[in-house]
């Protein structure tokens, strides 16, 4: 449950900063997650792909990187912008 | 394809920890220290709560906020050893409290004629660890029944509490509980971490633990943490 609630938070972050309308865009999600903040990493991550793989988002995955401390922050969201050539 | 990579650096749960931040600038307006008490389900909170309100009630104004993931049991106890309303927050199903749910029970609170907040947390040794609700600080309650090593298997609850609490004393007797090791085993994970030993059932204990509580709500919000 509070690993659910981090990733639902994750998901917020990245709609305040792309638009809901964008989310289908997202390709991936940066997060770091501090070894001592409590969270259990494979439920996590786990609970970020089954978010992240169903809609308002399409095709979107989490990069996780383990760091040292308690922080836990969304570092990047890359999204696919389209055919640069257009 | 042309990805374009936003950069964001947003910690997680930082529209909680704004909350907290208000709720603490609120209580500390108004002088009024808050305990949150957390503990695995079952540790005796309530029945510590109870035997408080019974010895303190006439002489401290006592605001509880209590969480349940069901029901409004704990508060319908509580309220029978007060005058002042005892607000339930059932979290219908969530394993923790937030601070969003502390900031709407203030609401009903009058802050001007409260000298202490007490919290009565979710039981759950894990996720309330990571909530941060605007309290002074978190007092961690485990009993005698439940094993030496708790802090040792829950050690962020440990360490982010600033007091302890062993209840439910009056089982020493019947169980090879060593609360020696006990409390060996918290002070690995937390050197600071102070105990109480309490019985809500015998009272033993009880006139150490009204004693803290009152020189806390004499000192305000702000000084424990």
């Amino acid at each position: 449950m509070h690993e659910l609630s981090l990733a639902m938070d994750v998901c917020r972050i990245t709609e305040d900063h792309v638009g809901r309308t964008s989310l289908g865009l997202v390709r991936e999600i940066g997060v770091e997650v501090g070894d001592r903040s409590g969270v259990e990493f494979g439920t996590f991550e786990f609970c970020l792909e089954s978010l992240l793989s169903a809609p308002p988002f399409v095709n979107a995955r989490p990069q996780i990187e383990r760091t040292p401390g308690d922080e836990l922050r969304v570092t990047y969201v890359e999204v696919d912008d389209g055919d640069s050539s257009d | 394809m042309a990805i374009r990579r936003i950069e964001v650096r947003e910690k997680l749960m930082a529209k909680n920890d704004e909350i907290a931040a208000d709720v603490r600038r609120r209580l500390e307006a108004s002088g009024v220290p808050c305990l949150n008490l957390v503990s695995s389900p079952g540790s005796g909170k309530t029945a510590l709560l109870e035997r408080t309100l019974q010895q303190l009630g006439d002489e401290l104004n006592i605001a509880v906020v209590t969480g349940d993931v069901q029901t409004e049991n704990d508060a319908e106890r509580l309220a029978v050893h007060t005058d002042r309303l005892v607000q339930a927050v059932v979290t219908n199903g969530a394993c923790h409290m937030d601070a969003r749910q502390i900031l709407v029970a203030l609401e009903q609170i009058s802050l001007e004629d409260t000298d202490l907040l007490i919290i009565e947390n979710v039981g759950n040794l894990v996720c309330p660890a990571s909530w941060d609700l605007g309290e002074t600080a978190k007092i961690v309650i485990f009993s005698v029944t439940e094993g030496e090593d708790k802090p040792l298997k829950y050690p962020r609850m440990f360490e982010r509490s600033t007091w302890a609490v062993l209840s439910k004393t009056d089982l020493l007797p019947h169980l090879p509980f060593d609360p020696d090791k006990a409390v060996a085993f918290a002070r690995e994970v937390n050197p600071e971490l102070e105990f109480f030993f309490t019985s809500a059932l015998t009272g033993d204990g009880m006139d150490e633990w009204c004693e803290f509580l009152r020189q806390r709500a004499r000192a305000g919000s702000g000084t424990a943490v």
